[in-house]
């Protein structure tokens, strides 16, 4: 094994490990915050379906960065600055991230490591090797995304305003609309990945029959989900002062939530799945530009990410997220407070759905703008106290400042490589 | 990246309520300081009195800190102009309370007989009537999780209801009190009858701004 190769694998390991480190607290801690799982339950379940999701959903958004940004071709010739370039993208990018989170700085990882390789690829190769049309279809869906976030999140929680807050019996109302909601999440879940999605393990459906199988797995969980909640009674709130209908009315809602909590941990799961899909590529996606250059010694036309490396990514994700993501996790679980189960679960499916269609067209997106799009709906949607709206200045601002942030290092970096040659 | 817990602000409804429960330490000694006047013991008055400025004063700091701690950033489910708005409504009722007590200080007043009852039977309709908004602020909370609608929303409705009644009865007494005050005018000196129209006026007004909170909060509601 060479020199490069094993630079160039623990990089990409340390960029993992930062993802796992930091971001992962944002699909987790609503669901620790509001109480639907302990911590301890939330690192497990985060582990498994992120690694599931690097592993098995991972490949899209990858080879996006692998191939998509920069035009390899004019590098043809010398094929090496490529392994150095990706090398550099991800040290910079990687230490970028460490200090900003250490300083709680607006960045995003997936607009860092963007802005490392097309940085890279515009001063190395000249403007015309970055792939602009692209880089301007990734700079869109960073733009769409909060947006189709915060639109389905605002949606779903008018429909359980509708349908749960306003009726006269919440509960009889959530028995109704459990199952219904259940269908919907699974049939949406298993479209996107069982549609030439989940490419690692060589299934091949046309489309009559994905949607077949989608909607029946959605019909057996809605049939699971009825027989569960059949049977769960109100307790009324034993409150002085109210009313014996208003004392139901509450304690309806308290066990509407209740059941709600596991509607939650659905949710957040899925984000941790599609988190895990969409930001492994932040690590692999140089990380495989660079090994297939090293094996073959030339850039060959249609590489493809190898399974092993979205294994690795994800076990970086798994180690970032046990070593210092648990106590992420840990701190923001205990500050959100105002995300109850309903507004959790309208927040996190609006911004799950999001970044798992981004993933499936191979977008890589910031994980974090979403979900904050999609709470941003839920306020919309008069299901929140007080939200501060200087966080959309935040977005803005990442959008603007993370090219040069991830590009300025790297090319620094790159320039150290060439010299310790 | 900072992570979304920085996306959730303080929500302003318990500073709000806190305001509230200023006013309302305002309005709840009114009964002891109509108590003092009756039984005509001005030392007593005197202090009453000083206590509900004191407290107003208080209404007002609190209020102050609401308004200039309100960032233009933060997105509440209601929006900030009728924030902003209750919060006025409600200083203005302690502003009311004070009125009253200073009123009552201005010179030793005696609380004639004809009137005695009704009095009363006034100042205790109005301090119901603001009882009733009382609750409904500290219902905000429960309100949102709600989301403004549903059976919580009716019970506020409800309780709206209750103080526009209240309002209603507190003008009909107040209407038999003026007639009393009128009647005996040859028993009370040109500045006694001033003040006593004023001292109703005053108390009026505290069921008055009640219903105009009522209304206001109504207003947040999303039912027919």
């Amino acid at each position: 094994m060479s020199f490069w190769l094993i630079l160039i694998l623990v990089a990409g390991f340390f960029m993992a490990w930062n993802i796992g480190a930091n971001d992962v607290a944002n699909a987790m801690g609503t669901s620790v915050g509001s109480g639907a799982l302990t911590l301890r339950q939330a690192i497990f379940v985060a582990g498994i379906l992120e690694f599931a999701g690097a592993f098995f959903f991972g490949s899209h958004v990858s080879e996006t960065i692998q191939k998509g940004l920069i035009h390899e071709q004019i590098f043809a010739e010398t094929p090496f600055v490529v392994v150095q370039g990706m090398l550099a993208s991800l040290i910079a990018a990687g230490t970028w991230l460490m200090i900003a989170s250490y300083y709680g700085w607006p960045v995003s990882t997936t607009h860092t490591i963007v802005g490392a390789v097309v940085g890279f690829g515009a001063i190395v190769g000249g403007i015309e090797a970055v792939e602009w049309r692209n880089v301007a279809f990734i700079a869109s869906s960073w733009i769409l995304s909060p947006l189709l976030g915060g639109i389905l999140a605002y949606f779903i929680f008018q429909l359980l305003r509708r349908q749960l807050f306003y009726k006269k019996d919440p509960l009889q109302a959530a028995k109704k609309l459990m199952p219904f909601l259940v269908w919907i999440f699974v049939a949406i879940l298993s479209v996107i990945l069982l549609y030439n999605g989940l490419r690692n393990v060589h299934l091949k459906l046309n489309l009559a029959s994905t949607l077949a199988i989608c909607i029946g797995l959605g019909a057996v969980a809605a049939l699971i989900t009825f027989c569960l909640v059949k049977n769960i009674a109100s307790t009324p709130l034993p409150e002085k002062g109210l009313s014996p209908g208003l004392a139901k009315a509450h304690g309806d809602l308290a066990t509407v939530e209740n059941m709600f909590s596991y509607l939650q941990v659905m949710s957040a799961c899925l984000m941790a799945f599609a988190h895990g899909a969409n930001d492994v590529a932040n690590a692999i996606g140089p990380l495989s530009a660079a090994v297939n250059i090293l094996q073959t010694g030339t850039l060959t036309a249609s590489t493809t990410v190898p399974t092993w490396a979205l294994g690795l990514g994800g076990v970086g994700i798994v180690i970032g997220l046990a070593t210092w993501g648990w106590r992420v996790i840990e701190t923001v679980g205990k500050k959100i407070t105002e995300l109850t189960p309903t507004r959790g679960f309208a927040a996190e499916f609006g911004a799950a759905t999001t970044i798992l269609l981004a993933s499936r067209l191979g977008m890589p997106i910031s994980t974090t703008h979403t979900l904050v799009g999609a709470v941003l709906g839920v306020g919309m949607a008069r299901g929140l106290e007080a939200l501060n709206l200087s966080m959309i200045r935040d977005i803005v601002a990442s959008w603007l400042i993370t090219i040069p942030a991830g590009a300025i290092p790297t090319i620094a970096i790159y320039t150290f490589l060439q010299l310790m040659l | 990246m900072r992570s979304i817990f920085n996306l959730f602000g303080k929500s302003p409804f318990a500073a709000l309520q806190s305001h509230m429960d200023r006013v309302a330490a305002c309005i709840r000694l009114l009964p002891a300081l109509i108590k003092s006047v009756e039984v005509r013991d001005p030392a007593q008055t005197e202090r009453i009195a000083h206590e509900i400025g004191e407290l107003e004063n208080q209404a007002d700091i609190t209020k102050n800190e609401i308004r200039n701690h309100l960032p233009k950033s933060i997105f509440l489910p209601i929006d900030r102009g009728a924030l902003l708005e209750i919060l006025s409504i409600q200083d203005n009722i302690a502003d009311m309370a004070e009125d009253v007590a200073v009123l009552l200080t201005l010179k030793p007043l005696q609380i004639l007989p004809e009137f005695q009852e009704d009095f009363h039977a006034f100042l205790h309709k109005n301090s119901e009537a603001f009882e009733v908004v009382y609750k409904i602020i500290h219902e905000l909370h429960e309100l949102c999780e709600f989301s403004f609608g549903g059976i919580e929303a009716e019970k506020v409705r409800g309780m709206v209801d209750q103080v526009a009644f209240l309002e209603h009865e507190a003008d009909l007494i107040q209407r038999k009190l003026l007639r009393n005050l009128f009647q005996s005018e040859e028993k009370l000196t040109f500045s006694t009858f001033h003040l006593w129209q004023r001292v109703f006026e005053a108390i009026a007004g505290i069921s008055n701004l009640s219903e105009k909170l009522a209304n206001r909060i109504r207003m947040t509601l999303e039912i027919a």
